[in-house]
C-alpha cells in the first residue's frame, strides 16, 4: 500500500515536472476553489472562470509557493482575489439579491427537511453581503482556522472573527424571518 | 465579541454540500496546467524555420529584382566562397575539431548516432 502524499510533497512533485502530481492537487480542491468562487461571484460562469484563473495562476507561479505552508490557503488566497478582480469590475458589491437554483430532486421525508434546511442555509448565506459571505464560505471550508481565513482575506485577525460573529448574527435573523414567513 | 463556545450553526454550516462545479472543469483546467499539450516546434525549431523562411524570400526577391541574372551571380558568389574556405587546411581543422568535440559531447547526453545503435541482427534472439 503506498502512502498518500501530502500537498506540500506534491507541490515539490509538480516543481520537478510530474503532470500527475498538479492534478491530483488540482482535483483535491477544484470543487473547494469553484464553491468560494460561486458563493463569491453568485454566477456560475465567472465562477467557473474565477476557478480555471486560479489553477492557472497557482500553476504558473508554482514556484512561489512558500514550503510548510499550507496548499489550500495559498490556493483560495488565489481564488479570493481573482474573484476580487472580476467584482471590483462589475462593480456589485450589493449581496441583497438571491439567486435562482435548482431545486432538488424530492425524496424521504428527512431528507428532503435536511434538504430544506441546507437549502434556506444557503440562501440567507447568499443573502449576506459580500465580505460576510465570503467569510462564511471559507469557515465552511476551512472550519475554525482563523488565522488561514485571515490569510486568505488579507484581513486582520480580529477583523475575520468580527465579521464571523456579524456574519452569524445576520444568518440568525435571516434564517429566523425565512421561518416565520 | 467572538466566542469559540459550540454552535449549532456551525455545525449547520459545516454541514453544507459543496457547489457542484459545472461538467468538464476539471478538464479544461488540467489542460491549461499539468497536461497542457506540448507545442509542436520547439523554440530552436522555430527559429530555424523564420530562418529558412527569409533566405527562400531574400532568394526570391533576388530572383524577381534581377531577373535571374543577380540570382545566378549571387549563387556564383556563395559558390566561390564556400570553395575557398573549404580549401582552407586551418578552417577543414577547425570543422574537424568542432565535429569531434560535438560527438565526444553527445556521448554525454545520451544520444547516440545510428551508427552505434545495434542493427536488427545483432539483437539477441528471443528465448
Amino acid at each position: 500500500m503506498t502512502a498518500i502524499p501530502d500537498d506540500g510533497a506534491l507541490v515539490a512533485l509538480a516543481l520537478r515536472g510530474n503532470p500527475d502530481a498538479f492534478a491530483t492537487l488540482v482535483e483535491r480542491y477544484d470543487r473547494a476553489v469553484y464553491h468560494l468562487a460561486y458563493r463569491t461571484l453568485q454566477d456560475t460562469e465567472e465562477a467557473r472562470d474565477a476557478t480555471q484563473e486560479a489553477f492557472f495562476k497557482a500553476f504558473r507561479s508554482l514556484r512561489t509557493f512558500k514550503p510548510g505552508s499550507k496548499f489550500s490557503t495559498w490556493i483560495f488566497a488565489i481564488a479570493y482575489h481573482a474573484c476580487c478582480d472580476r467584482l471590483s469590475r462589475r462593480k456589485r458589491y450589493t449581496g441583497s439579491e438571491l439567486p435562482e437554483r435548482a431545486d432538488p430532486s424530492p425524496g424521504p421525508e428527512d431528507q428532503a427537511i435536511a434538504r430544506d434546511d441546507a437549502r434556506r442555509l444557503r440562501a440567507a448565506i447568499d443573502a449576506l453581503p459580500e465580505k460576510y459571505r465570503t467569510a462564511i464560505t471559507l469557515f465552511h471550508l476551512q472550519g475554525k482556522q482563523y488565522e488561514e481565513i485571515a490569510e486568505v482575506l488579507g484581513l486582520p485577525l480580529g477583523t475575520v472573527k468580527t465579521h464571523l460573529f456579524r456574519a452569524k448574527e445576520q444568518l440568525r435573523r435571516l434564517l429566523g424571518e425565512m421561518e416565520v414567513t | 465579541m467572538y466566542s469559540d463556545a459550540y454552535d449549532p450553526l456551525d455545525d449547520a454550516i459545516a454541514a453544507l454540500p459543496l457547489e457542484e462545479p459545472p461538467a468538464g472543469l476539471r478538464a479544461s483546467i488540467l489542460l491549461a496546467t499539468a497536461y497542457r499539450p506540448a507545442p509542436l516546434f520547439s523554440l530552436g525549431e522555430y527559429a530555424a524555420m523564420g530562418a529558412m523562411a527569409a533566405v527562400a524570400v531574400w532568394l526570391v526577391v533576388l530572383v524577381v529584382m534581377g531577373g535571374g541574372a543577380l540570382f545566378l551571380h549571387t549563387l556564383e558568389a556563395i559558390g566561390s566562397t564556400t570553395a575557398r574556405v573549404l580549401s582552407n587546411g586551418a578552417t577543414l581543422a577547425w570543422l574537424a575539431a568542432g565535429g569531434a568535440t560535438a560527438l565526444w559531447m553527445s556521448l554525454f547526453t545520451g544520444f547516440q548516432p545510428a551508427a552505434a545503435l545495434p542493427k536488427r541482427s545483432q539483437t539477441p534472439p528471443r528465448r
